[in-house]
């Protein structure tokens, strides 16, 4: 999980060196209010579905005849169609959202990576064909091509997880290609390779750390609209299948059926969804904000 | 946003079985309604789902028909339509249809007796005949007839193996309407040119099918409506809403008890309708595969499920225990009432449980090796939420099952080829028959035998009953076949779901039956009180 | 000039080639076929008759000459059969795409009207209370799952007004306000969404503009000049606004499958999602080429506008 002092650390050039931790983090949270929101609302969320076990106060898969019981003292956000606690699911559910989100991302990101790291540095035919699959993978939607390949693999966790990170790949080869294209020209790249070091050690070694920046903040827009396409699959039937619980396939049955006697339902898992990308987004523009060159120093 | 809700109590409107104090029906209006789903066609004869008998039967006619108003279904309530009488001679082995001569189809040309020859030769798949369904799901209800002869023009003969009273009720469901000879079958894709009330105005795959009154209807004074509009709404909450805005004259099938509930609650003067139907919830085990083999684990499996927190949970009150056939009273094959409280997963969850886990571990499983299962399930709402249900029961006796759902367009093909362990499934028999059910369901090799359940002992007293003219006679033979089939656990039967209809009062006519929802879509005689 | 537009195009054919292979053999790998699926609605699967529909519909053929036979059919136009319907495609997809069409332009002119005036407002008040009230407002919307705001939508008017919009499509040129009332709401519902990313780009790119010198020189000049500063401000904004519209919209289609079946609008969205279901290649096919095409020439739309209003591009990449 990107969190906040960690990602300051990361990227060297965007803080004074002098700069310890601590203070770097309380700087951030000065100056990001918002970026600051959102990384206690993601530390919400890690929380939530690290401990999961202890703070659901049910089993989430566990039936019961208390049906479509309201909010109250014994089910804190009320209970389903078959009885089953809808907080201890909202809890359970956030270790979906966030495995899928994370685990999705980081496949997308460092395939598209290496594909703009690759491509980038050496240019040429290898460019040419690495873009013109990238164009191929950006050429519909991201919920469409996900919707095929959910379709095509089949609904399970990990074929969503393959289906979503299709979608980031291409846009992550972007991001680090453009960055590779431009450190690329730097002298100290040049003197490496002139010194006779090896194309994967200058590649690696040298481009490679610079390029970081760019792609720490892709990594954080890019969870959060991971979240939402895991979410929209489950709702339409093509995403995690149960009994996990997903937020999206809790809103789906809840839709269907139980929504205007058991508002509930619907409210708490599309709010635990909102809630979560609106974290990754608050923490992910302030990241753009500043680590963004052009909009520093005003 | 946790404020809870006024819980308005669910006033149900019973079928009455006396007609309502005399109305005049008033003609005209369109009446609105969205069916269960979109259908792939209008070609009742190659579809096996009510979506298609609810938009395609206001186009055709069948030969014999189930009185709309009697809301029990059986071979008391037959009514004539295309023919106007029929008798069986030939000691029960040859059936006559006297036709009406003065239908006309759609298109203007003439019905005659060629017509009813031509349909059910070609549902019964006979060498000579004209045309050949691709697919035919229904060609084993005509198994029994020898040849279909056409003395004259209005007059048509079927010749049986041997007697079966059961061709009557099967010839009057909505699955069997009569085809005109004249129009090739692939046209009913998306076009329909029928006898019936109604005429198609427009099909909009997926979206829409929309009739208008057929004027020269053989039915003087029918239909009452100008037509017939099927919106469809595939969102379950959308339709609710759709009903209480008024944009929906009638709503409900699909409708759980909740369904229904809400819909009421939401708009107190809609009339919502509860009553049994012939779908049943069932738990197939698939007798081909280890350890399932074991009949002390298939056993085990059907104890754990206890029926009771299935009423409560997956069908929120809204469902009839029984066995094989649709319990009684709605039902009329049913196993008399005293026995079904006996059934497996009847009894006392707790010592159920316990005699489960028993079994278990006879058949060598336990907390140290559990049983690990994968439960099976299509992709849709009302059969996932109970097989999400199962999951957890069978969890409580120490059997450890995932849930695998499975899409619309696998399953069948994946429960046929007997590619799974343990399957929930939903089983919705055409007409309340035992020829029907037991022939299509529990049959050695028939092709919706899913559990590959398989004993000659059964399928002797099948062919026994289906030849028994004699009503009692044959009810006994039938309540046998079902003590067995629940004794052995051929399927286990969680329970049967009841159906729901919601509509506003200006909706009159609109029929119910309690023992099936396939045969009472003709709707000619609902109206408009407007 | 001549050689950027046609590179640009080359490059536009190539990625609709690739996506018509990928879209194939994603179809080709997902389990069952429509024959099963016709089975389906029959309750069981008969093997003999199985063989004979494959045969019918040519699917036992090769991949390779299936594949062959889908892009000759495509070239001359000729999008083929539904398998479910055995109507032409091009029938069952036409009367749906006015509607995919009237949401996303009425989503985007949402997005654009939402979007614009936010970010310029956020950028020149920047680090103030409205510029934060502004932002939160916008990334809420980017955050809420469209279908779920859809949901809420639709269960509130019902409850607090008795009334829904029409499930059934009317045509704007039947009854203008009907269709108004059917579909503001889901393009409010995805054109908020949208927005977000306008308002962001707007803010950053406006952000850059007031930095210039000259526009902060004409800025401390006083009311007058103002107005000056605002037409420069936003007419250098406009590019990469755009630029964004053009991807925006392409995308924007993604969101609409999940809106048109909450709201029940027959557009192509919600159709695709059908089609999967059923293995109507033809269909699945056809339409996500569709909107790959539209995809793909959106971007190049955008490309050549960028070219027109930027000429030095066209040298650059000449």
């Amino acid at each position: 999980m990107a969190t906040v002092p960690a990602v300051g650390v990361a990227i060297p050039e965007a803080l004074p060196a002098s700069v310890t931790r601590r203070s770097a983090l309380w700087t951030f949270v000065r100056r990001n209010p918002l970026g600051a929101a959102g990384g206690l609302l993601m530390l919400l969320l890690v929380v939530a579905a690290v401990f999961a076990d202890a703070l659901a106060t049910h089993n989430p898969i566990r039936t019961s005849s208390h049906v479509l019981v309201a909010p109250g003292a014994e089910f804190w956000l009320g209970t389903d169609n078959l009885g089953r606690d809808v907080y201890s699911r909202v809890v359970h559910g956030s270790r979906i959202s966030l495995l899928v989100g994370v685990a999705s991302t980081l496949l997308g990101a460092v395939v598209g990576g290496v594909v703009g790291l690759l491509s980038g540095y050496f240019r040429g035919r290898t460019d040419l064909i690495a873009q013109r699959v990238m164009d191929v993978m950006q050429a519909l939607p991201i919920l469409v091509l996900a919707l095929v390949m959910a379709a095509a693999l089949g609904p399970s966790l990990t074929n969503t997880i393959i289906a979503i990170s299709v979608v980031i790949v291409p846009r992550a080869a972007r991001v680090v290609r453009a960055s590779v294209l431009s450190i690329r020209e730097h002298t100290y790249v040049e003197s490496a390779r002139a010194l006779g070091v090896g194309h994967a050690r200058v590649a690696f070694r040298h481009v490679l750390p610079n390029t970081f920046g760019p792609f720490i903040v892709l990594v954080t827009a890019q969870l959060g609209g991971a979240i939402l396409v895991e979410a929209a699959l489950s709702f339409l039937g093509l995403g995690v299948p149960e009994p996990y619980p997903s937020w999206g396939r809790m809103l789906s049955i809840a839709a269907a059926e139980y929504a205007q006697k058991a508002p509930w339902l619907v409210i708490y898992p599309g709010l635990a969804i909102s809630l979560a990308v609106f974290g990754t987004n608050l923490l992910g523009d302030a990241l753009r904000d500043s680590l963004d060159p052009r909009l520093r120093g005003s | 946003m946790s404020r809870p809700l006024l819980a308005l109590p669910l006033v149900l409107v019973l079928l009455l079985t006396t007609p309502l104090p005399a109305q005049t029906p008033k003609h005209g209006g369109v009446l609105v309604t969205s069916p269960l789903s979109a259908t792939s066609s209008l070609s009742p004869h190659e579809e096996s789902t009510v979506s298609t008998v609810q938009q395609a039967s206001p186009c055709f006619n069948n030969l014999l028909y189930f009185d709309p108003a009697r809301k029990q279904e059986s071979a008391d309530t037959l009514i004539p339509e295309l023919a106007e009488k029929w008798a069986w001679q030939d000691g029960n082995r040859t059936l006559v249809f006297n036709l009406r001569h003065d239908v006309k189809w759609h298109d203007g040309k003439p019905f005659t007796a060629q017509d009813v020859k031509y349909t059910f030769d070609v549902v019964r798949g006979a060498s000579d005949a004209r045309a050949r369904l691709r697919v035919n799901p229904r060609k084993l209800w005509y198994d029994n007839v020898q040849a279909i002869d056409t003395p004259d023009a209005y007059t048509v003969a079927f010749r049986l193996k041997h007697p079966q009273p059961s061709l009557l009720l099967m010839l009057a469901s909505g699955y069997s309407p009569v085809y005109p000879a004249h129009v090739p079958l692939a046209e009913f894709k998306n076009h329909c040119i029928g006898t019936g009330p109604f005429k198609l105005k427009e099909f909009k795959p997926g979206e829409l099918v929309e009739y208008v009154r057929n004027p020269d209807y053989f039915v003087k004074g029918r239909p009452y409506l100008d037509g017939i509009k099927f919106v469809v709404i595939r969102d379950r909450s959308t339709q609710i809403a759709a009903l209480q805005s008024g944009q929906l004259d009638v709503a409900g099938s699909g409708w759980n008890k909740t369904n229904a509930e809400n819909a009421k609650a939401g708009a107190p003067k809609l009339t919502v309708v509860e009553a049994d139907s012939n779908v049943n919830d069932n738990v197939l085990v698939n007798f081909k595969k280890a350890p399932f083999t074991d009949a002390r684990v298939r056993r085990a499996i059907n104890l754990a499920l206890d029926r009771k927190a299935y009423l409560v949970g997956p069908r929120q009150g809204g469902a009839t225990f029984g066995g094989a056939m649709l319990p009684k009273p709605a039902g009329v094959w049913g196993l008399p009432l005293a026995e079904v409280s006996q059934l497996p997963g009847m009894g006392d969850p707790v010592k159920q449980k316990a005699e489960a886990r028993k079994l278990l571990a006879e058949a060598g499983f336990g907390p140290s090796a559990p049983l690990k299962i994968v439960v099976s399930t299509r992709a849709l709402a009302i059969y996932v939420d109970t097989a999400s249900w199962m999951v957890d029961q069978l969890q409580q006796v120490g059997i450890e099952g995932t849930l695998e759902q499975i899409e619309t367009g696998v399953w069948h093909p994946k429960m046929t080829r007997l590619e799974y362990q343990v399957a929930l499934n939903l089983t919705g028999v055409g007409i309340d028959d035992p020829d029907a059910n037991y022939f299509e369901n529990y049959r050695c090799g028939s092709q919706r035998n899913f559990s590959a359940y398989c004993s000659e002992d059964i399928n002797r007293l099948m062919d026994e009953q289906s030849q028994t003219m004699d009503h009692a006679k044959r009810l006994a033979i039938v309540n046998e076949i079902d003590r067995k089939l629940q004794a052995d656990g051929a399927r286990p039967i969680l329970g049967w779901g009841k159906q729901y209809e919601a509509y506003w009062p200006r909706v009159k006519g609109w029929a119910v039956h309690e023992n099936s929802i396939y045969n009472v879509s003709r709707r000619q005689d609902v109206w408009l009180d407007k | 000039m001549r050689t950027y537009v046609l590179k640009r195009l080359v490059i536009a054919g190539v990625t609709l080639l690739g996506m018509s292979l990928l879209l194939f053999v994603l179809m080709r790998l997902a389990p069952g076929n429509i024959t099963d699926i016709l089975f389906e609605s029959a309750g069981y699967v008969d093997e003999a008759d199985r063989h004979r529909l494959e045969a019918e519909l040519g699917i036992d053929r090769p991949v390779i000459v299936q594949y062959a036979t889908w892009l000759g059919d495509l070239a001359r136009g000729n999008l083929g059969k539904s398998y479910r319907y055995e109507l032409p495609a091009w029938e069952v997809i036409r009367p749906r795409l006015p509607v995919t069409f009237e949401l996303a332009v009425l989503s985007m002119l949402f997005a654009v009207l939402l979007g614009v005036p936010a970010g310029v407002v956020s950028a020149v008040q920047r680090g103030h209370l409205l510029d934060y009230v502004l932002r939160v407002l916008s990334l809420a919307g980017l955050s809420m799952p469209a279908f779920w705001l859809g949901m809420l939508v639709i269960l509130t008017l019902v409850r607090a007004l008795g009334w829904i919009p029409s499930m059934t499509y009317v045509s704007p040129f039947e009854d203008l306000r009907a269709n108004l009332g059917q579909f503001l709401l889901p393009a409010l519902a995805v054109g908020y969404r949208s927005s977000a990313l306008i308002m962001r780009i707007t803010r950053s790119t406006m952000l850059e503009v007031l930095r210039e010198d000259y526009i902060r020189t004409a800025w401390a000049k006083g009311q007058h000049a103002r107005g000056v500063v605002w037409r420069h401000a936003l007419k250098n904004a406009s590019l990469p606004v755009v630029t964004l519209i053009g991807i925006e919209f392409a995308f924007l289609i993604g969101g609409l499958v999940v809106t048109e079946t909450v709201f029940n609008l027959p557009g192509v969205a919600r159709y695709l999602v059908d089609a999967i279901q059923f293995r109507d290649y033809p269909i699945v096919q056809n339409l996500a080429m569709l909107i790959a095409v539209v995809v793909v020439l959106a971007n190049l739309a955008v490309d050549l506008l960028y070219g027109w209003l930027d000429p030095r591009i066209w040298y650059r990449s000449a």
